[in-house]
């Protein structure tokens, strides 16, 4: 008999559970056949093109997370719990600039994902972007990362693979205006940002626009800083996020012409 | 009614008491102060008859994540593999001085630096391979931008040194390893170039497709 792995099985479990799975099972509508032909045979209609992205869908990927701890920020505090709380401070911020948010992890996981999975997982669904969500005790401020992998022509289609550790670089452009945007929406919000290119699991594997936001302490003139673990430098941080992922839906993906342009491949839905 | 002995003698140990604590704080101060000194432990340089160079180190600034070419002398061997070494070792031997911009710490960092040089291979392809020590990546500092900025170091440092190789590639013990320190990855190839310079800043014009 063949033995089913528990990671397959966790992946599986998230896939088929998450809201995507009723996103994907309402845009691609192979239920219905068509109306009889000449000799009263039903027809079956040809399964409907599955969209470029969902452009009201965004994945966050809360770094870390079961026995990964990640960098230990304090004495009590470790990145994996930083992480976790910063993307739930996030997910009502991007709800209510009308985004759906599917996440990588909710809570403590018993069987942590390795980055493949998720990157795996955030591939399948096609979300308009995915911030992949991290912590540091170095450094000062927000830290926005897009990879450094550089532009590539190839376009992922259903006859053509990608492959897989650059499978971000067609996207590359893309990536670097949301990592742009989101720097402007920090300093708008008096939040010191650096923009940086960096090759860190699973930005490489992406195949959405994708960046990675590191959270850092935050440094004053006084002297005093603020730690990552502050609710309100987290909340500040995490309302200029929506705003900028919402101006980087309003400049890459306006909403389409509600007759014909959902129906095809390659639109946005 | 107490006696005055007995008085006189009571004040006499509380004083002696207070002039102990006194010594004994001294003392502790004078403690941290030589442990504060003995962090600065860059290995003195063996003694070598080759004569000093002038190098390019790329030092990084967790600050500004900025990479500044920096002009320094070091006593480097003429072997390539150990001159590499030596010059590795010497740029992350910086980073352990106190007032470090981009603090790591201090410790052996480099066990080995090999060059793949394929005769059969067009001469665009030549690698170099940094075999770190395990120890100097599992107490890296963790966090994507320290973390780059140490192999944009490395990778500045030795493009500088060595410009007809073109890429360098990362082992640790000797094995592969997915990330340093939890972050920037490891399993891969980077190319070398000249990393020196500063993040960009976000513009309104950059936004636009």
């Amino acid at each position: 008999m063949t033995q089913i792995r528990k990671p397959t099985l966790t992946l599986a479990f998230f896939v088929l559970t998450s809201k995507a799975y009723f996103l994907l099972a309402q845009t691609q509508g192979t239920s219905q056949p068509a109306t009889s032909g000449a000799v009263g045979q039903p027809i079956p209609t040809p399964p409907k093109p599955s969209p470029a992205f969902y452009r009201n869908l965004i994945v966050l990927d809360p770094a870390h997370g079961g026995r990964d701890n990640g960098a230990r920020l304090s004495n009590s505090a470790v990145e994996k719990e930083i992480t976790l709380a910063f993307a739930q401070k996030l997910r009502p911020a991007l709800v209510a600039q009308g985004f759906t948010v599917i996440a990588t992890r909710d809570s403590e996981p018993s069987e942590e994902l390795t980055t493949d999975q998720r990157a795996g997982t955030t591939n399948h669904i096609r979300p308009l972007a995915c911030v992949v969500i991290h912590a540091t005790a170095v450094g000062s401020g927000i830290h926005v990362v897009a990879s450094s992998l550089k532009q590539s022509d190839a376009k992922s289609s259903a006859g053509r693979a990608l492959i897989w550790n650059s499978a971000q670089a067609p996207t590359i452009a893309m990536s670097l205006r949301l990592a742009n945007e989101v720097g402007l929406a920090m300093e708008a919000a008096h939040l010191p940002v650096l923009v940086l290119r960096a090759s860190i699991p699973p930005l490489d594997n992406l195949t959405c626009p994708a960046i990675a936001i590191e959270l850092a302490p935050l440094q004053q003139a006084s002297g005093k800083g603020t730690p990552v673990f502050d609710s309100g430098y987290q909340q500040r941080a995490a309302i200029a996020l929506a705003q900028a992922l919402a101006s980087f839906r309003a400049h890459n993906a306006p909403s389409p012409v509600p007759q014909s342009a959902g129906s095809r491949t390659g639109t946005p839905q | 009614m107490i006696p005055r002995y007995q008085r006189i003698l009571f004040w006499s140990l509380i004083s002696c008491i207070l002039l102990m604590g006194a010594f004994l704080l001294r003392g502790c101060r004078e403690a941290h102060r030589r442990l504060t000194a003995l962090n600065n432990v860059n290995p003195i340089a063996a003694p070598t008859t080759a004569a000093k160079e002038e190098v390019a180190l790329y030092m990084a600034s967790d600050a500004d994540a900025t990479i500044r070419s920096v002009r320094s002398e070091v006593a480097l061997p003429q072997d390539p593999s150990l001159r590499a070494r030596t010059l590795l070792e010497d740029l992350l031997a910086q980073y352990s001085q106190p007032d470090s911009a981009h603090p790591l710490q201090s410790g052996p960092a480099i066990d080995d630096v090999f060059f793949l040089t394929d005769s059969s291979l067009p001469s665009s392809n030549r690698t170099i391979l940094v075999n770190l020590h395990g120890s100097f990546a599992d107490n890296h500092p963790s966090g994507i931008e320290v973390e780059q900025l140490t192999l944009l170091s490395i990778i500045g440092t030795l493009h500088s040194a060595f410009p007809e190789f073109t890429e360098v590639k990362f082992l640790a013990d000797g094995q592969n390893r997915a990330t340093l320190s939890g972050h920037a990855s490891l399993d891969r190839g980077y190319p070398l170039v000249d990393t020196s310079g500063r993040p960009t800043a976000p513009t309104e014009e950059a936004t636009q497709p």
